[in-house]
Protein backbone atom coordinates (compact mmCIF):
# COMPACT_ATOMS: atom_id res chain seq x y z
CA UNK A 1 0.00 0.00 0.00
CA UNK A 2 1.06 3.26 -0.67
CA UNK A 3 2.63 6.02 1.90
CA UNK A 4 1.25 9.02 3.14
CA UNK A 5 3.08 11.26 0.51
CA UNK A 6 1.14 9.93 -2.08
CA UNK A 7 1.42 10.70 -5.34
CA UNK A 8 -1.31 11.30 -7.43
CA UNK A 9 -1.68 9.66 -11.10
CA UNK A 10 -0.76 12.29 -13.88
CA UNK A 11 -4.21 11.79 -15.55
CA UNK A 12 -5.38 13.10 -12.24
CA UNK A 13 -4.14 16.75 -12.48
CA UNK A 14 -7.29 19.26 -11.51
CA UNK A 15 -9.12 19.72 -7.86
CA UNK A 16 -11.86 19.07 -9.99
CA UNK A 17 -10.87 15.71 -10.37
CA UNK A 18 -9.67 15.04 -7.12
CA UNK A 19 -13.11 15.68 -6.12
CA UNK A 20 -14.64 12.96 -8.45
CA UNK A 21 -12.36 10.71 -7.88
CA UNK A 22 -12.53 11.01 -3.93
CA UNK A 23 -16.83 11.17 -4.90
CA UNK A 24 -15.99 7.82 -6.62
CA UNK A 25 -14.26 6.19 -4.15
CA UNK A 26 -16.80 6.78 -1.58
CA UNK A 27 -19.30 5.09 -3.34
CA UNK A 28 -17.24 2.15 -3.97
CA UNK A 29 -16.54 2.49 -0.65
CA UNK A 30 -20.30 2.14 0.33
CA UNK A 31 -20.82 -0.46 -2.37
CA UNK A 32 -17.73 -2.63 -0.43
CA UNK A 33 -19.44 -2.10 2.75
CA UNK A 34 -22.90 -2.81 1.26
CA UNK A 35 -21.56 -6.00 -0.35
CA UNK A 36 -19.64 -7.02 2.68
CA UNK A 37 -23.29 -7.02 4.42
CA UNK A 38 -25.21 -8.14 1.36
CA UNK A 39 -22.30 -11.57 1.29
CA UNK A 40 -22.78 -12.40 5.41
CA UNK A 41 -26.62 -12.41 5.16
CA UNK A 42 -26.25 -14.68 2.21
CA UNK A 43 -28.32 -11.99 0.07
CA UNK A 44 -27.70 -11.42 -3.36
CA UNK A 45 -24.74 -8.91 -4.07
CA UNK A 46 -25.31 -6.00 -6.47
CA UNK A 47 -23.21 -5.34 -9.58
CA UNK A 48 -20.15 -3.25 -8.96
CA UNK A 49 -20.15 0.09 -9.94
CA UNK A 50 -18.40 1.65 -12.65
CA UNK A 51 -15.40 4.01 -12.27
CA UNK A 52 -13.91 6.67 -14.45
CA UNK A 53 -10.34 6.02 -16.11
CA UNK A 54 -9.18 8.38 -13.35
CA UNK A 55 -10.54 6.66 -10.24
CA UNK A 56 -9.23 3.54 -11.56
CA UNK A 57 -5.98 4.58 -12.16
CA UNK A 58 -5.89 6.43 -8.60
CA UNK A 59 -7.28 3.23 -6.92
CA UNK A 60 -4.77 0.94 -8.85
CA UNK A 61 -1.39 2.80 -7.82
CA UNK A 62 -3.17 2.82 -3.76
CA UNK A 63 -3.46 -0.66 -4.05
CA UNK A 64 -0.20 -1.67 -6.09
CA UNK A 65 -1.69 -4.91 -7.21
CA UNK A 66 -3.25 -5.82 -3.70
CA UNK A 67 -7.13 -6.43 -3.24
CA UNK A 68 -9.63 -3.77 -2.34
CA UNK A 69 -10.59 -3.96 1.06
CA UNK A 70 -12.63 -1.69 3.61
CA UNK A 71 -9.36 -0.53 5.12
CA UNK A 72 -7.60 0.27 1.95
CA UNK A 73 -9.94 1.90 0.59
CA UNK A 74 -10.41 3.79 3.65
CA UNK A 75 -7.34 4.56 3.89
CA UNK A 76 -6.73 5.90 -0.19
CA UNK A 77 -10.20 7.98 0.72
CA UNK A 78 -8.18 9.64 4.24
CA UNK A 79 -4.82 9.71 1.79
CA UNK A 80 -6.81 11.85 -0.64
CA UNK A 81 -8.49 14.28 1.75
CA UNK A 82 -5.28 14.73 3.46
CA UNK A 83 -3.57 15.77 -0.08
CA UNK A 84 -2.47 19.67 0.65
CA UNK A 85 -1.58 20.12 -3.21
CA UNK A 86 -0.29 23.50 -4.31
CA UNK A 87 -3.14 25.11 -6.87
CA UNK A 88 -1.93 26.33 -10.54
CA UNK A 89 -4.97 28.07 -12.71
CA UNK A 90 -3.82 28.23 -16.16
CA UNK A 91 -5.79 30.64 -18.57
CA UNK A 92 -5.73 30.22 -22.02
CA UNK A 93 -7.71 31.77 -25.02
CA UNK A 94 -9.20 28.46 -25.32
CA UNK A 95 -9.49 25.03 -23.40
CA UNK A 96 -6.72 23.01 -24.25
CA UNK A 97 -7.48 19.59 -25.98
CA UNK A 98 -6.06 16.35 -24.30
CA UNK A 99 -2.70 16.13 -25.73
CA UNK A 100 -2.49 19.83 -24.97
CA UNK A 101 -3.55 19.87 -21.68
CA UNK A 102 -1.39 16.44 -21.25
CA UNK A 103 2.12 18.35 -22.50
CA UNK A 104 1.18 21.12 -20.26
CA UNK A 105 0.31 19.18 -16.94
CA UNK A 106 3.76 17.32 -18.18
CA UNK A 107 5.17 20.33 -18.50
CA UNK A 108 4.34 21.29 -14.81
CA UNK A 109 4.95 18.21 -12.87
CA UNK A 110 8.28 18.03 -14.85
CA UNK A 111 9.99 21.89 -14.03
CA UNK A 112 7.95 23.02 -11.46
CA UNK A 113 6.64 20.08 -8.47
CA UNK A 114 5.31 16.70 -9.37
CA UNK A 115 2.73 17.33 -6.81
CA UNK A 116 0.54 19.82 -7.70
CA UNK A 117 -3.18 20.49 -9.39
CA UNK A 118 -3.71 22.54 -12.48
CA UNK A 119 -7.05 24.02 -13.40
CA UNK A 120 -7.54 25.05 -17.01
CA UNK A 121 -10.02 28.16 -17.65
CA UNK A 122 -10.64 29.55 -21.04
CA UNK A 123 -11.13 33.59 -21.92
CA UNK A 124 -11.01 34.33 -25.75
CA UNK A 125 -10.42 37.41 -25.25
CA UNK A 126 -7.00 36.89 -24.50
CA UNK A 127 -5.74 36.30 -28.20
CA UNK A 128 -3.08 33.77 -27.66
CA UNK A 129 -0.57 33.03 -24.91
CA UNK A 130 -1.36 31.81 -21.54
CA UNK A 131 -1.75 33.49 -17.81
CA UNK A 132 -0.87 31.74 -14.87
CA UNK A 133 -1.90 31.83 -11.64
CA UNK A 134 -0.13 30.46 -8.80
CA UNK A 135 -1.03 31.31 -4.86
CA UNK A 136 1.02 34.39 -4.69
CA UNK A 137 1.27 35.92 -8.17
CA UNK A 138 -0.17 36.24 -11.60
CA UNK A 139 2.39 35.38 -14.71
CA UNK A 140 0.95 36.62 -17.56
CA UNK A 141 2.20 35.29 -20.85
CA UNK A 142 -0.31 36.56 -22.98
CA UNK A 143 0.10 38.29 -26.88
CA UNK A 144 -1.66 41.59 -25.24
CA UNK A 145 1.13 41.61 -22.31
CA UNK A 146 4.10 40.90 -24.82
CA UNK A 147 2.24 43.79 -26.94
CA UNK A 148 1.83 46.31 -24.09
CA UNK A 149 5.89 45.43 -22.98
CA UNK A 150 7.20 46.22 -25.85
CA UNK A 151 5.41 49.52 -26.39
CA UNK A 152 8.84 51.24 -27.14
CA UNK A 153 8.86 48.81 -30.59
CA UNK A 154 5.11 50.26 -31.01
CA UNK A 155 5.87 53.65 -30.72
CA UNK A 156 9.21 53.55 -33.44
CA UNK A 157 6.64 51.32 -35.90
CA UNK A 158 4.14 53.80 -35.36
CA UNK A 159 6.79 56.58 -36.11
CA UNK A 160 7.78 54.79 -39.34
CA UNK A 161 4.45 54.35 -40.74
CA UNK B 1 32.85 124.55 21.81
CA UNK B 2 30.65 124.67 24.90
CA UNK B 3 33.58 126.43 26.56
CA UNK B 4 33.83 128.73 23.74
CA UNK B 5 29.82 129.67 24.49
CA UNK B 6 30.40 130.05 28.02
CA UNK B 7 33.29 132.35 27.53
CA UNK B 8 31.98 134.72 25.22
CA UNK B 9 28.94 134.70 27.45
CA UNK B 10 30.92 135.95 30.22
CA UNK B 11 32.62 138.32 28.36
CA UNK B 12 29.34 139.90 27.75
CA UNK B 13 27.95 139.04 30.99
CA UNK B 14 31.81 141.22 31.72
CA UNK B 15 30.46 144.14 29.95
CA UNK B 16 27.24 144.25 30.60
CA UNK B 17 28.71 144.48 34.67
CA UNK B 18 30.72 147.17 33.48
CA UNK B 19 28.44 149.34 32.07
CA UNK B 20 25.79 148.68 35.18
CA UNK B 21 29.00 149.39 37.57
CA UNK B 22 29.87 152.68 35.58
CA UNK B 23 26.09 153.81 35.25
CA UNK B 24 25.61 152.79 39.12
CA UNK B 25 29.29 155.15 39.49
CA UNK B 26 27.86 157.80 37.47
CA UNK B 27 24.60 158.18 39.49
CA UNK B 28 26.29 157.87 42.93
CA UNK B 29 28.63 160.56 41.96
CA UNK B 30 25.68 162.56 40.87
CA UNK B 31 24.23 162.37 43.89
CA UNK B 32 27.27 162.44 46.19
CA UNK B 33 27.12 166.13 43.84
CA UNK B 34 23.13 166.47 44.79
CA UNK B 35 24.20 166.08 48.57
CA UNK B 36 26.90 167.81 48.51
CA UNK B 37 25.13 170.81 47.07
CA UNK B 38 22.58 170.03 49.92
CA UNK B 39 24.72 170.22 52.29
CA UNK B 40 24.42 172.86 54.76
CA UNK B 41 27.87 174.13 53.85
CA UNK B 42 27.25 177.44 52.82
CA UNK B 43 28.91 177.65 49.77
CA UNK B 44 28.15 180.11 47.55
CA UNK B 45 27.84 179.75 43.75
CA UNK B 46 26.92 182.01 41.85
CA UNK B 47 24.03 180.94 38.97
CA UNK B 48 26.39 181.47 36.22
CA UNK B 49 28.97 179.65 37.81
CA UNK B 50 26.36 176.76 38.26
CA UNK B 51 24.51 176.79 35.62
CA UNK B 52 28.25 176.41 33.91
CA UNK B 53 29.46 173.54 36.24
CA UNK B 54 25.97 172.30 35.72
CA UNK B 55 26.93 172.17 31.97
CA UNK B 56 30.26 170.74 32.01
CA UNK B 57 28.89 167.78 34.47
CA UNK B 58 26.37 167.44 31.85
CA UNK B 59 29.07 166.97 28.71
CA UNK B 60 31.16 165.21 31.53
CA UNK B 61 28.59 162.70 31.73
CA UNK B 62 26.60 162.48 28.38
CA UNK B 63 30.88 162.14 27.13
CA UNK B 64 31.27 159.48 29.76
CA UNK B 65 28.03 157.58 28.73
CA UNK B 66 29.04 157.73 25.21
CA UNK B 67 32.44 157.00 25.72
CA UNK B 68 30.89 153.45 27.66
CA UNK B 69 27.89 153.18 24.51
CA UNK B 70 31.41 153.23 22.23
CA UNK B 71 32.50 151.08 24.17
CA UNK B 72 29.48 148.59 24.86
CA UNK B 73 28.56 148.51 20.90
CA UNK B 74 32.00 147.69 20.16
CA UNK B 75 32.20 144.57 22.50
CA UNK B 76 29.13 143.64 21.60
CA UNK B 77 29.73 143.87 17.96
CA UNK B 78 32.46 141.87 17.93
CA UNK B 79 30.50 139.75 20.55
CA UNK B 80 28.03 139.40 17.99
CA UNK B 81 30.69 138.64 15.34
CA UNK B 82 31.85 136.00 17.10
CA UNK B 83 28.37 134.40 18.15
CA UNK B 84 27.37 134.21 14.92
CA UNK B 85 30.74 132.75 13.93
CA UNK B 86 29.83 130.11 16.48
CA UNK B 87 26.51 129.83 15.63
CA UNK B 88 27.44 129.06 12.26
CA UNK B 89 30.05 126.54 13.08
CA UNK B 90 27.97 124.87 15.65
CA UNK B 91 24.93 124.74 12.83
CA UNK B 92 27.83 123.01 10.42
CA UNK B 93 29.01 121.11 13.09
CA UNK B 94 25.37 119.95 13.88
CA UNK B 95 24.58 119.77 10.30
CA UNK B 96 27.83 117.52 9.02
CA UNK B 97 26.83 115.10 12.43
CA UNK B 98 23.34 114.73 11.48
CA UNK B 99 24.39 114.45 7.98
CA UNK B 100 26.71 111.63 9.00
CA UNK B 101 23.96 110.09 11.19
CA UNK B 102 21.44 110.26 8.33
CA UNK B 103 23.73 108.68 5.79
CA UNK B 104 24.99 106.00 7.97
CA UNK B 105 21.51 105.42 9.16
CA UNK B 106 20.57 105.14 5.18
CA UNK B 107 23.74 103.21 4.57
CA UNK B 108 22.00 100.57 7.43
CA UNK B 109 18.54 100.87 6.06
CA UNK B 110 19.51 100.15 2.53
CA UNK B 111 22.00 97.24 3.92
CA UNK B 112 18.31 95.74 5.31
CA UNK B 113 16.75 96.34 2.34
CA UNK B 114 19.45 94.67 0.44
CA UNK B 115 18.52 91.84 2.84
CA UNK B 116 15.22 91.84 2.68
CA UNK B 117 16.08 92.08 -1.10
CA UNK B 118 18.09 88.99 -1.05
CA UNK B 119 15.68 86.91 0.98
CA UNK B 120 12.65 87.63 -1.18
CA UNK B 121 14.93 86.92 -4.18
CA UNK B 122 15.90 83.45 -2.18
CA UNK B 123 12.71 82.48 -1.31
CA UNK B 124 10.89 83.62 -4.86
CA UNK B 125 13.97 81.57 -6.21
CA UNK B 126 12.77 78.78 -4.20
CA UNK B 127 9.42 79.13 -4.58
CA UNK B 128 9.87 78.59 -8.60
CA UNK B 129 11.81 75.66 -8.31
CA UNK B 130 9.56 74.20 -5.89
CA UNK B 131 6.66 75.03 -8.20
CA UNK B 132 8.62 73.67 -11.75
CA UNK B 133 10.08 71.04 -9.82
CA UNK B 134 6.03 70.23 -8.95
CA UNK B 135 4.60 70.71 -12.01
CA UNK B 136 7.09 68.67 -13.79
CA UNK B 137 6.47 66.42 -11.66
CA UNK B 138 2.92 66.31 -12.37
CA UNK B 139 3.12 66.32 -16.21
CA UNK B 140 5.31 63.57 -15.95
CA UNK B 141 2.58 62.01 -13.94
CA UNK B 142 0.07 62.95 -16.78
CA UNK B 143 2.34 61.73 -19.08
CA UNK B 144 2.67 58.53 -17.63
CA UNK B 145 -1.14 57.86 -16.96
CA UNK B 146 -2.03 58.75 -20.53
CA UNK B 147 0.79 56.79 -22.26
CA UNK B 148 -0.47 53.60 -19.65
CA UNK B 149 -4.27 54.52 -20.61
CA UNK B 150 -2.86 54.67 -24.79
CA UNK B 151 -0.87 51.34 -23.69
CA UNK B 152 -3.64 49.80 -22.37
CA UNK B 153 -6.22 50.98 -24.86
CA UNK B 154 -3.70 49.70 -27.82
CA UNK B 155 -3.13 46.60 -25.72
CA UNK B 156 -7.47 46.12 -25.47
CA UNK B 157 -7.59 46.76 -29.15
CA UNK B 158 -5.00 44.63 -30.59
CA UNK B 159 -6.01 41.68 -28.46
CA UNK B 160 -9.73 42.47 -29.36
CA UNK B 161 -8.33 42.72 -33.42
CA UNK B 162 -6.48 39.48 -32.52
CA UNK B 163 -9.71 37.85 -31.07
CA UNK B 164 -11.80 39.04 -33.69
CA UNK B 165 -9.95 38.14 -36.38
CA UNK B 166 -9.92 34.59 -34.64
CA UNK B 167 -13.28 34.51 -34.73
CA UNK B 168 -14.05 31.16 -32.53
CA UNK B 169 -11.13 29.63 -34.15
CA UNK B 170 -8.46 30.12 -31.79
CA UNK B 171 -5.59 27.32 -32.94
CA UNK B 172 -4.35 26.56 -29.55
CA UNK B 173 -2.00 23.79 -30.96
CA UNK B 174 -0.21 26.70 -32.94
CA UNK B 175 0.45 28.51 -29.71
CA UNK B 176 1.99 25.63 -27.44
CA UNK B 177 5.12 26.55 -28.33
CA UNK B 178 4.98 30.17 -27.37
CA UNK B 179 3.44 28.83 -24.44
CA UNK B 180 5.96 26.65 -23.49
CA UNK B 181 8.69 28.26 -24.36
CA UNK B 182 7.56 31.14 -22.09
CA UNK B 183 6.94 28.73 -19.51
CA UNK B 184 10.39 27.66 -19.58
CA UNK B 185 11.46 31.37 -19.35
CA UNK B 186 9.39 31.73 -16.18
CA UNK B 187 10.14 28.69 -14.81
CA UNK B 188 12.23 29.87 -11.40
CA UNK B 189 9.72 32.23 -10.61
CA UNK B 190 6.74 30.04 -10.93
CA UNK B 191 8.85 27.21 -9.10
CA UNK B 192 9.92 29.60 -6.27
CA UNK B 193 6.52 31.26 -6.06
CA UNK B 194 4.65 27.75 -5.71
CA UNK B 195 6.66 26.34 -3.65
CA UNK B 196 7.25 29.65 -0.95
CA UNK B 197 3.23 29.88 -1.31
CA UNK B 198 2.67 26.43 -0.02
Amino acid sequence: MASKTFQLPPAVYSPALVESVIYDIQYYLDWVRQNQIRKTVGAKAKDEPTHSAETVLVINAWLAGKPASVESLEGLLAALHALKLPEVHIMLAALPNQSQREALVTWFRTNVSPSLLLSFVADRNLGGGVVVRTPNRVFDFTWKQQLISGRSKLAGILKRV
Amino acid sequence: MNVQVLILSGVVVMLVLVVIVQSLQLRRDTQQQVKDSAAPKPVRVSEPTAAELETKLKAAYEAKIGEATVTFGTDLQATSTRLTEQVSRLTTTVIEEELVAYQKTLEEVRHVAIQAMEQIHEAVEHQRVELRDGMEAELAAEKKLLADKFDAKMGDVVSSYISEALGSGVDLGAQMQFILTSLEAHKEEIRKDLLNGV
